[in-house]
């Protein structure tokens, strides 16, 4: 994985957006808007289920309000990483926060969107199980934020963790 | 006290002298920041947004600002707060980068656009707060408020590669693992 990262960081379109001063800012200036979008998002739809918003509401109408803004702001936000990651692929194959973040964000995508099918058509508040899947889907938007700020700070986050050649 | 006497004060400051020689501090006071960053443009946005009449329900103006004012406040602080452990030890340098400038100064008409809004606007709320699309003042402010708040952010990410350091990188550091 490391040499393929390697490799493509030689690839014309990759060293491109390393030479360009301000695609990548600008990149990430959108992948940090989006993360607001993503994040808030979701954190009404789950302090919703544990009855600390909206619940003059039914979750249905939390979730239609702000699910469709959830999905469409992950898939720029996907779409910015992902050209970011081309800009940098050595950086980011060498990084644990790296992996982490990204097993992280395919376990809160399917427990948001599983979260959305079990609660769809139940009416009143969410006792237990609901309220401890909510509140573990906050807590790991909160682990892939971190996670991807310290990409830039893998050796001194993870020290001998680190994947890549010690920088 | 002038100006620059505050800046370098706050750059020899003990806080400062810690975040410089700290290794593992910076990483999680970034991701602290961008983490209360984006819960303060989500929820603000999430207010502007029903004011624009997006979506165009009748949830009450007050009720949607109400649920969302203590989230937007306590990320601002926190906001606040990581912001200047991260300005502290690189001050100068900082003081003197013109997107650093600009962003506070983006940040003095988010707030002043805020307060407007609050003390003039928001008088004649009880007229409109069940109207699917506010009065205009009202939706301008929101569309001031999304405009601005972007521009934070972009100026924001902006610093970080304009900057620079004014202190040396330190060369002489251990990591736990063998070379």
């Amino acid at each position: 994985m490391l040499e393929f990262a390697k490799w493509l960081g030689t690839t014309p379109v990759s060293v491109a957006i390393q030479s360009s001063t301000w695609l990548t800012p600008l990149l990430q200036a959108i992948h940090i808007l989006m993360i607001g979008l993503v994040f808030v998002s979701m954190l009404m739809i789950a302090l919703r289920v544990l009855g600390l918003a909206r619940t003059d509401e039914t979750f249905d109408a939390t979730w239609q309000r702000f699910a469709p803004w959830m999905w469409r702001a992950l898939l720029v936000m996907v779409l910015t990483g992902f050209v970011l990651i081309i800009g940098e692929p050595y950086r980011e194959a060498g990084a644990l926060s790296f992996w982490l973040k990204m097993a992280l964000i395919a376990v809160a995508v399917l427990s948001v969107s599983g979260l959305g099918r079990t609660l769809a058509g139940r009416t009143g508040n969410f006792a237990g199980g609901p309220r401890a899947a909510a509140l573990a889907i906050i807590m790991i938007w909160i682990a892939i934020i971190f996670l991807g700020r310290a990409i830039a700070y893998d050796t001194e986050v993870w020290g001998a963790w680190h994947l890549g050649a010690p920088s | 006290m002038s100006v620059p006497a505050v800046i370098q004060g706050i750059y020899d400051s003990g806080v400062a002298e810690w975040m410089r020689h700290s290794l593992k501090a910076m990483p999680f006071v970034e991701a602290a920041h961008v983490l209360a960053i984006a819960v303060v443009f989500g929820s603000i946005l999430v207010v502007d947004l029903r004011l624009l009449g997006v979506p165009n329900d009748r949830r009450p103006v007050t009720v949607v600002s109400h649920e969302m004012l203590r989230l937007t406040w306590g990320a601002f602080i926190v906001a606040v707060i990581t912001g200047a452990l991260m300005f502290a030890p690189n001050a100068i340098t900082y003081f003197g980068n013109t997107a650093f400038r600009f962003k506070m100064l983006t940040l003095l008409a988010a707030g002043i656009n805020m307060l407007v809004f609050q003390f003039s606007t928001a008088r004649s709320m009880a007229q409109w707060n069940l109207d699917p699309r506010p009065p205009v003042a009202a939706r301008t402010a929101a569309m001031l408020s999304i405009v601005l708040w972007i521009a934070v952010i972009f100026l924001g990410r902006w610093i970080g590669f304009t900057k620079g350091y004014d202190f040396a990188v330190p060369e002489d550091i251990q990591f736990d693992f063998p070379q």
